[in-house]
């Protein structure tokens, strides 16, 4: 199970870049360099297909006429210890990718649902993390001294933990209330500092680079150094850190649930959909092969965009 | 400004011909089209003299010697010849090349920190380039390896040997891969900007060593340099590139005080001379 | 040196300790009352007071994580008189569950736990070292696309998915392999090795694929090193420069990775376990999630700790001989 990021280093030495005739805006020639790249082409459209059934999750259970929580007995056979009826899992024209087996509900509609919970989530974890990682890091890594100190012994304390483990007796521990809110919660603990420690090493690399110098001479106030001069430097390896992020806290959202301390039952989770087909596998393989596909497509997208956006932002950084 | 020179200009012989490079053009393949950054280069280097090869970075001086070496990055392409002792070195394949490599030919890098794993000991890299030509048991080469530790003038040379690069100095390492290079005894010893890492008076003594030991040596030597100055101290013949042009060519002497190109002509003019305050008058005015 | 060590061993002491107050004030606070857990059912609040007292739950919290303290290296005594139950140390307390000893219940299942960790952990070094080699010699080819492509397959597959799949593919439609079943290795090496093999391979294929790519990288910035342009210029054999010149600077950080996430498997294996039905530590953890048996939980989260931060310390050592840099200080 992919825990918290841990390659998520990001190269920052600067590489020669051509001169070309005219000079694009970056964020458009990165675009249009990315668009080249069929595989980042398929991921996007992977991410926006993804998001799409999430946002429209309640128009496809008003389609399909069936709500995420409601059971279908007729499409289960009951003498059969409630195996779907019909070929793969059941699918049929009213229920599009099938039934789960037990109780009959539609797993298109648990899907869409389970791919709100698992965005909802792994996005408000990435903008938390982000956040939190961006101005600790920066903090740490600009001014040094004491705050760098202890900072740092946080971060270091945190990374040395067995972070799946605690995290486990954590939300074991915790009572049930709201379990999207508590996990979002957990992974920010985690998170931050694989944000942090990059972002730390890139300021202490700007704080003594030359445009810094200039400001600080021309007497800038140390904060506003921070936000004018060395936070639009670090745009690229945000967005390339928070990109990674994603598909890590989705696979360790789905992750906790499949051990039954994430999402609890009845609300719709890809991990623990694919932990109650553990039970059903050998008889019913397409209960555990659709989310489990689903959620095998989302993290492969999120990663191969994150690795592209590397790439190209670290050739175009150094322009 | 005409940056066109004389093909081929013969360098007069002084002793027997070592080294032949004639009409050698390297050539990069990229996005928009090949690119040459050695274009129709001929010079010659005699046993026991040294060809100074000068230009700003990018004017393909360090391609040249890396065409010599067959050591091209990926993609590179050398046509023309390259004859050493007569022989042509172009077209050979990867393991007759490895033969010529150290043993006929011997090359000291820009940066003498990273051109040595920082993994191994001195010792070692000596000791494995020997082995490599001459075989033999390691007891011999490491006396081979302290004793070209000890002719590079590295103080305590038998117990320095076991201490790894980072434990020296720049001016020391550059000594160790001076001393890599001279422990073949190589017919032609390639040194690419061998000083500009280092301070003004560690040049000075590498510049010193390396006059030495090819005093003692005979070899023939190709010392690439952006600086003209350093030039005029070690080198009989003077090359001069351009943007992968050879733009002037000829003996040291002939190039500095009767400078043929106007691009050879401002390279002097900007080095600072108080010895011939004409100099510089007699550059501009012709 | 010593000083280091000591400095360090210090250091991991006191992140012990912050770890294990962590846990118990997690369990102290945040968690259902125990005492009302073991009782059962059919309780009255006398019972429930005889057990919280017993199990010096009545104590403030300082006293209990003493108490729960000094059990580890001391041993401790629940109640008084006849009724008194000992538990040696180290003791982790007693599972509200099976009423077993958590620190005997740990070490029983350790041995499946070893053995999965130590067969995935060599099956992940030989893939991924040998696909990043592979990837970054043949950088651009086809075998590169090939590595690079199951790479990212690799990470990006949740590994009870693989384990479900495999275990779908392998015996219920081909039936290759038998179920995998709790034998020892005495009793039936073969049957032994095929209901190891699926969860070897689940459980190294993420790791694999992370480190091939990791080593892919170290070999190709170690490739672009001056000190490999001097190597061939010195005329050694090709297959030697990449031997003895890049592998050791590209694998040596791999070093450090390999014994931080081999201290980490705790974690990585307790899928691995559940979904294979190992008996092992793993399993142990989940089982005693579903549970809530908070001594179980507590000690293995102490456990897992406990290894991390050793393993960190020996890391470092390590380290510190394979790369002289370090070791030698500098003239």
């Amino acid at each position: 199970m992919s825990t918290v990021p841990s390659e998520l280093a990001v190269e920052t030495e600067p590489k020669g870049v051509l001169p070309t005739g005219s000079a694009p805006t970056p964020a458009r020639r990165v675009i249009s360099t990315l668009r080249k790249s069929p595989a980042v082409v398929f991921s996007v459209c992977v991410i926006v297909f993804i998001v799409l059934l999430a946002v429209f999750a309640p128009v496809l259970a008003a389609i399909t006429g069936w709500d995420p929580y409601e059971f279908d007995p007729t499409a289960i056979d009951s003498d059969l210890g409630g195996v779907p009826i019909g070929p793969f899992g059941g699918i049929s024209s009213s229920h599009w990718l099938g039934v789960e087996p037990g109780n009959g509900r539609d797993i298109l509609v648990r899907i869409a649902y389970g791919a709100r919970v698992s965005l909802m989530i792994a996005v408000s974890a990435t903008l938390i993390t982000t956040t939190f990682g961006v101005v600790l890091g920066m903090v740490a890594g600009f001014f040094g001294g004491l705050a760098d100190q202890i900072i740092s012994r946080v971060m270091d304390f945190l990374m040395a933990f067995p972070s799946l483990i605690f995290m486990i007796a954590l939300l074991s521990a915790l009572p049930a209330g709201n379990r999207p809110a508590l996990l979002v919660l957990v992974l920010s603990i985690f998170g931050w500092p694989y944000t942090a420690r990059v972002i730390r090493g890139q300021a202490m690399s700007l704080r003594n680079s030359e445009f810094v110098e200039a400001a600080r001479a021309s007497g800038a106030r140390p904060v506003k150094i921070v936000f004018r001069e060395v936070l639009p430097n670090l745009r690229g390896t945000i967005i390339v850190l928070a990109t990674l992020a994603v598909p890590s806290y989705i696979g360790t959202e789905a992750g906790l649930s499949f051990l039954g301390v994430g999402v609890m039952p009845p609300t719709p989770s890809w991990g623990q959909m694919i932990s109650t087909a553990v039970g059903w596998y050998a008889v019913d393989p397409m209960f555990f092969l659709i989310p489990g596909t689903f959620l095998f497509l989302t993290v492969f997208a999120f990663t191969v965009l994150g690795d592209n956006l590397r790439r190209v932002l670290d050739a175009g950084d150094a322009a | 400004m005409s940056l066109t020179a004389p093909r081929t200009i013969s360098i007069p012989v002084a002793g027997s011909t070592l080294l032949e490079v004639d009409h050698l053009t390297v050539t990069f393949p990229t996005s928009s089209g090949p690119v040459e950054v050695v274009k129709d280069a001929s010079f010659r280097v005699e046993s026991g003299d040294t060809l100074g090869i000068v230009g700003e970075s990018g004017s393909g001086k360090s391609m040249t010697s890396l065409a010599i070496m067959g050591l091209l990055p990926r993609g590179g392409t050398a046509t023309g010849s390259i004859r050493l002792n007569g022989h042509e070195l172009l077209g050979r394949s990867d393991r007759e090349m490895r033969r010529v490599r150290g043993d006929k030919v011997a090359m000291v890098f820009q940066d003498p920190l990273s051109s040595l794993n920082p993994y191994y000991t001195v010792g070692l890299q000596i000791e494995e380039a020997y082995r490599a030509h001459n075989g033999g048991s390691r007891r011999d080469a490491r006396r081979v390896t302290i004793e070209a530790l000890e002719r590079v003038r590295i103080a305590d040379a038998s117990r320095r040997v076991d201490h790894y690069p980072h434990q020296f100095s720049g001016g020391m390492r550059q000594r160790i891969m001076i001393a890599m290079a001279l422990c073949l005894e190589p017919d032609l010893l390639i040194a690419d900007e061998p000083t500009t890492a280092l301070d003004v008076t560690v040049q000075a003594q590498i510049l010193e060593l390396l006059a030495d030991l090819q005093r003692e040596t005979g070899t023939g030597m190709i010392f690439i340099t952006h600086d003209l100055a350093v030039v005029s101290q070690v080198a009989q013949d003077v090359l001069v590139m351009k943007d992968g042009e050879q733009v002037e060519a000829g003996t040291a002497e002939q190039v500095f005080s009767n400078p043929r190109a106007a691009y050879t002509r401002a390279l002097l003019a900007a080095l600072p001379r108080i010895d011939d305050p004409f100099d510089e008058l007699k550059g501009t005015s012709r | 040196m010593a000083i280091t060590i000591l400095r360090r061993l210090l250091a991991a002491v006191g992140v012990l300790l912050l770890i294990s107050l962590f846990t118990f004030m997690i369990f102290f606070w945040l968690s259902p009352d125990p005492a009302v857990q073991i009782c059962g059912k059919t309780c009255t609040p006398e019972r429930i007071d005889q057990i919280r007292s017993q199990l010096g739950l009545d104590l403030p919290f300082w006293q209990q994580y003493w108490q729960f303290l000094s059990g580890i290296f001391t041993g401790r005594t629940y109640g008084e008189g006849a009724a008194a139950i000992t538990c040696a140390a180290p003791c982790l307390g007693f599972s509200f569950q099976t009423n077993e000893s958590v620190t005997d219940m740990i070490v029983a299942r350790m041995p499946v736990s070893v053995t999965l960790a130590v067969g995935a952990a060599a099956l992940w070094l030989l893939a991924g070292i040998g696909g990043g080699l592979l990837s970054a010699v043949k950088q651009g080819t086809g075998w590169d696309r090939a590595v690079m492509t199951t790479a990212l397959a690799g990470i990006s597959l949740p590994n009870y998915f693989v384990a479900l799949l495999l275990q779908y593919l392998l015996v219920v439609q081909l039936r290759w392999l038998p179920f995998p079943q709790s034998v020892t290795f005495t009793e039936d090496p073969l049957l032994w090795f095929q209901s190891y093999l699926m969860p070897w391979l689940v459980l190294a294929f993420g790791y694999a694929a992370m480190y091939s790519r990791i080593v892919r990288t170290n070999v190709i910035d170690t490739l672009g090193q001056n000190f490999m342009r001097t190597a061939k210029a010195k005329g050694l054999d090709a297959p030697v420069v990449l031997r003895r010149h890049a592998l050791r600077p590209s694998l040596t950080p791999v070093v450090t990775l390999f014994g931080m996430d081999f201290a980490g498997l705790l974690g990585g294996a307790l899928i691995t376990e559940t979904v294979f039905g190992l008996n092992g530590v793993g399993k142990l953890t989940a089982d005693s999630i579903a549970k809530n048996d908070q001594p179980v939980i507590m000690g293995v989260t102490l456990l897992a700790a406990a290894l991390v931060v050793v393993a960190n310390i020996l890391v470092d050592v390590t380290y510190t001989y394979l790369d002289p840099r370090v070791r030698v200080k500098s003239a």
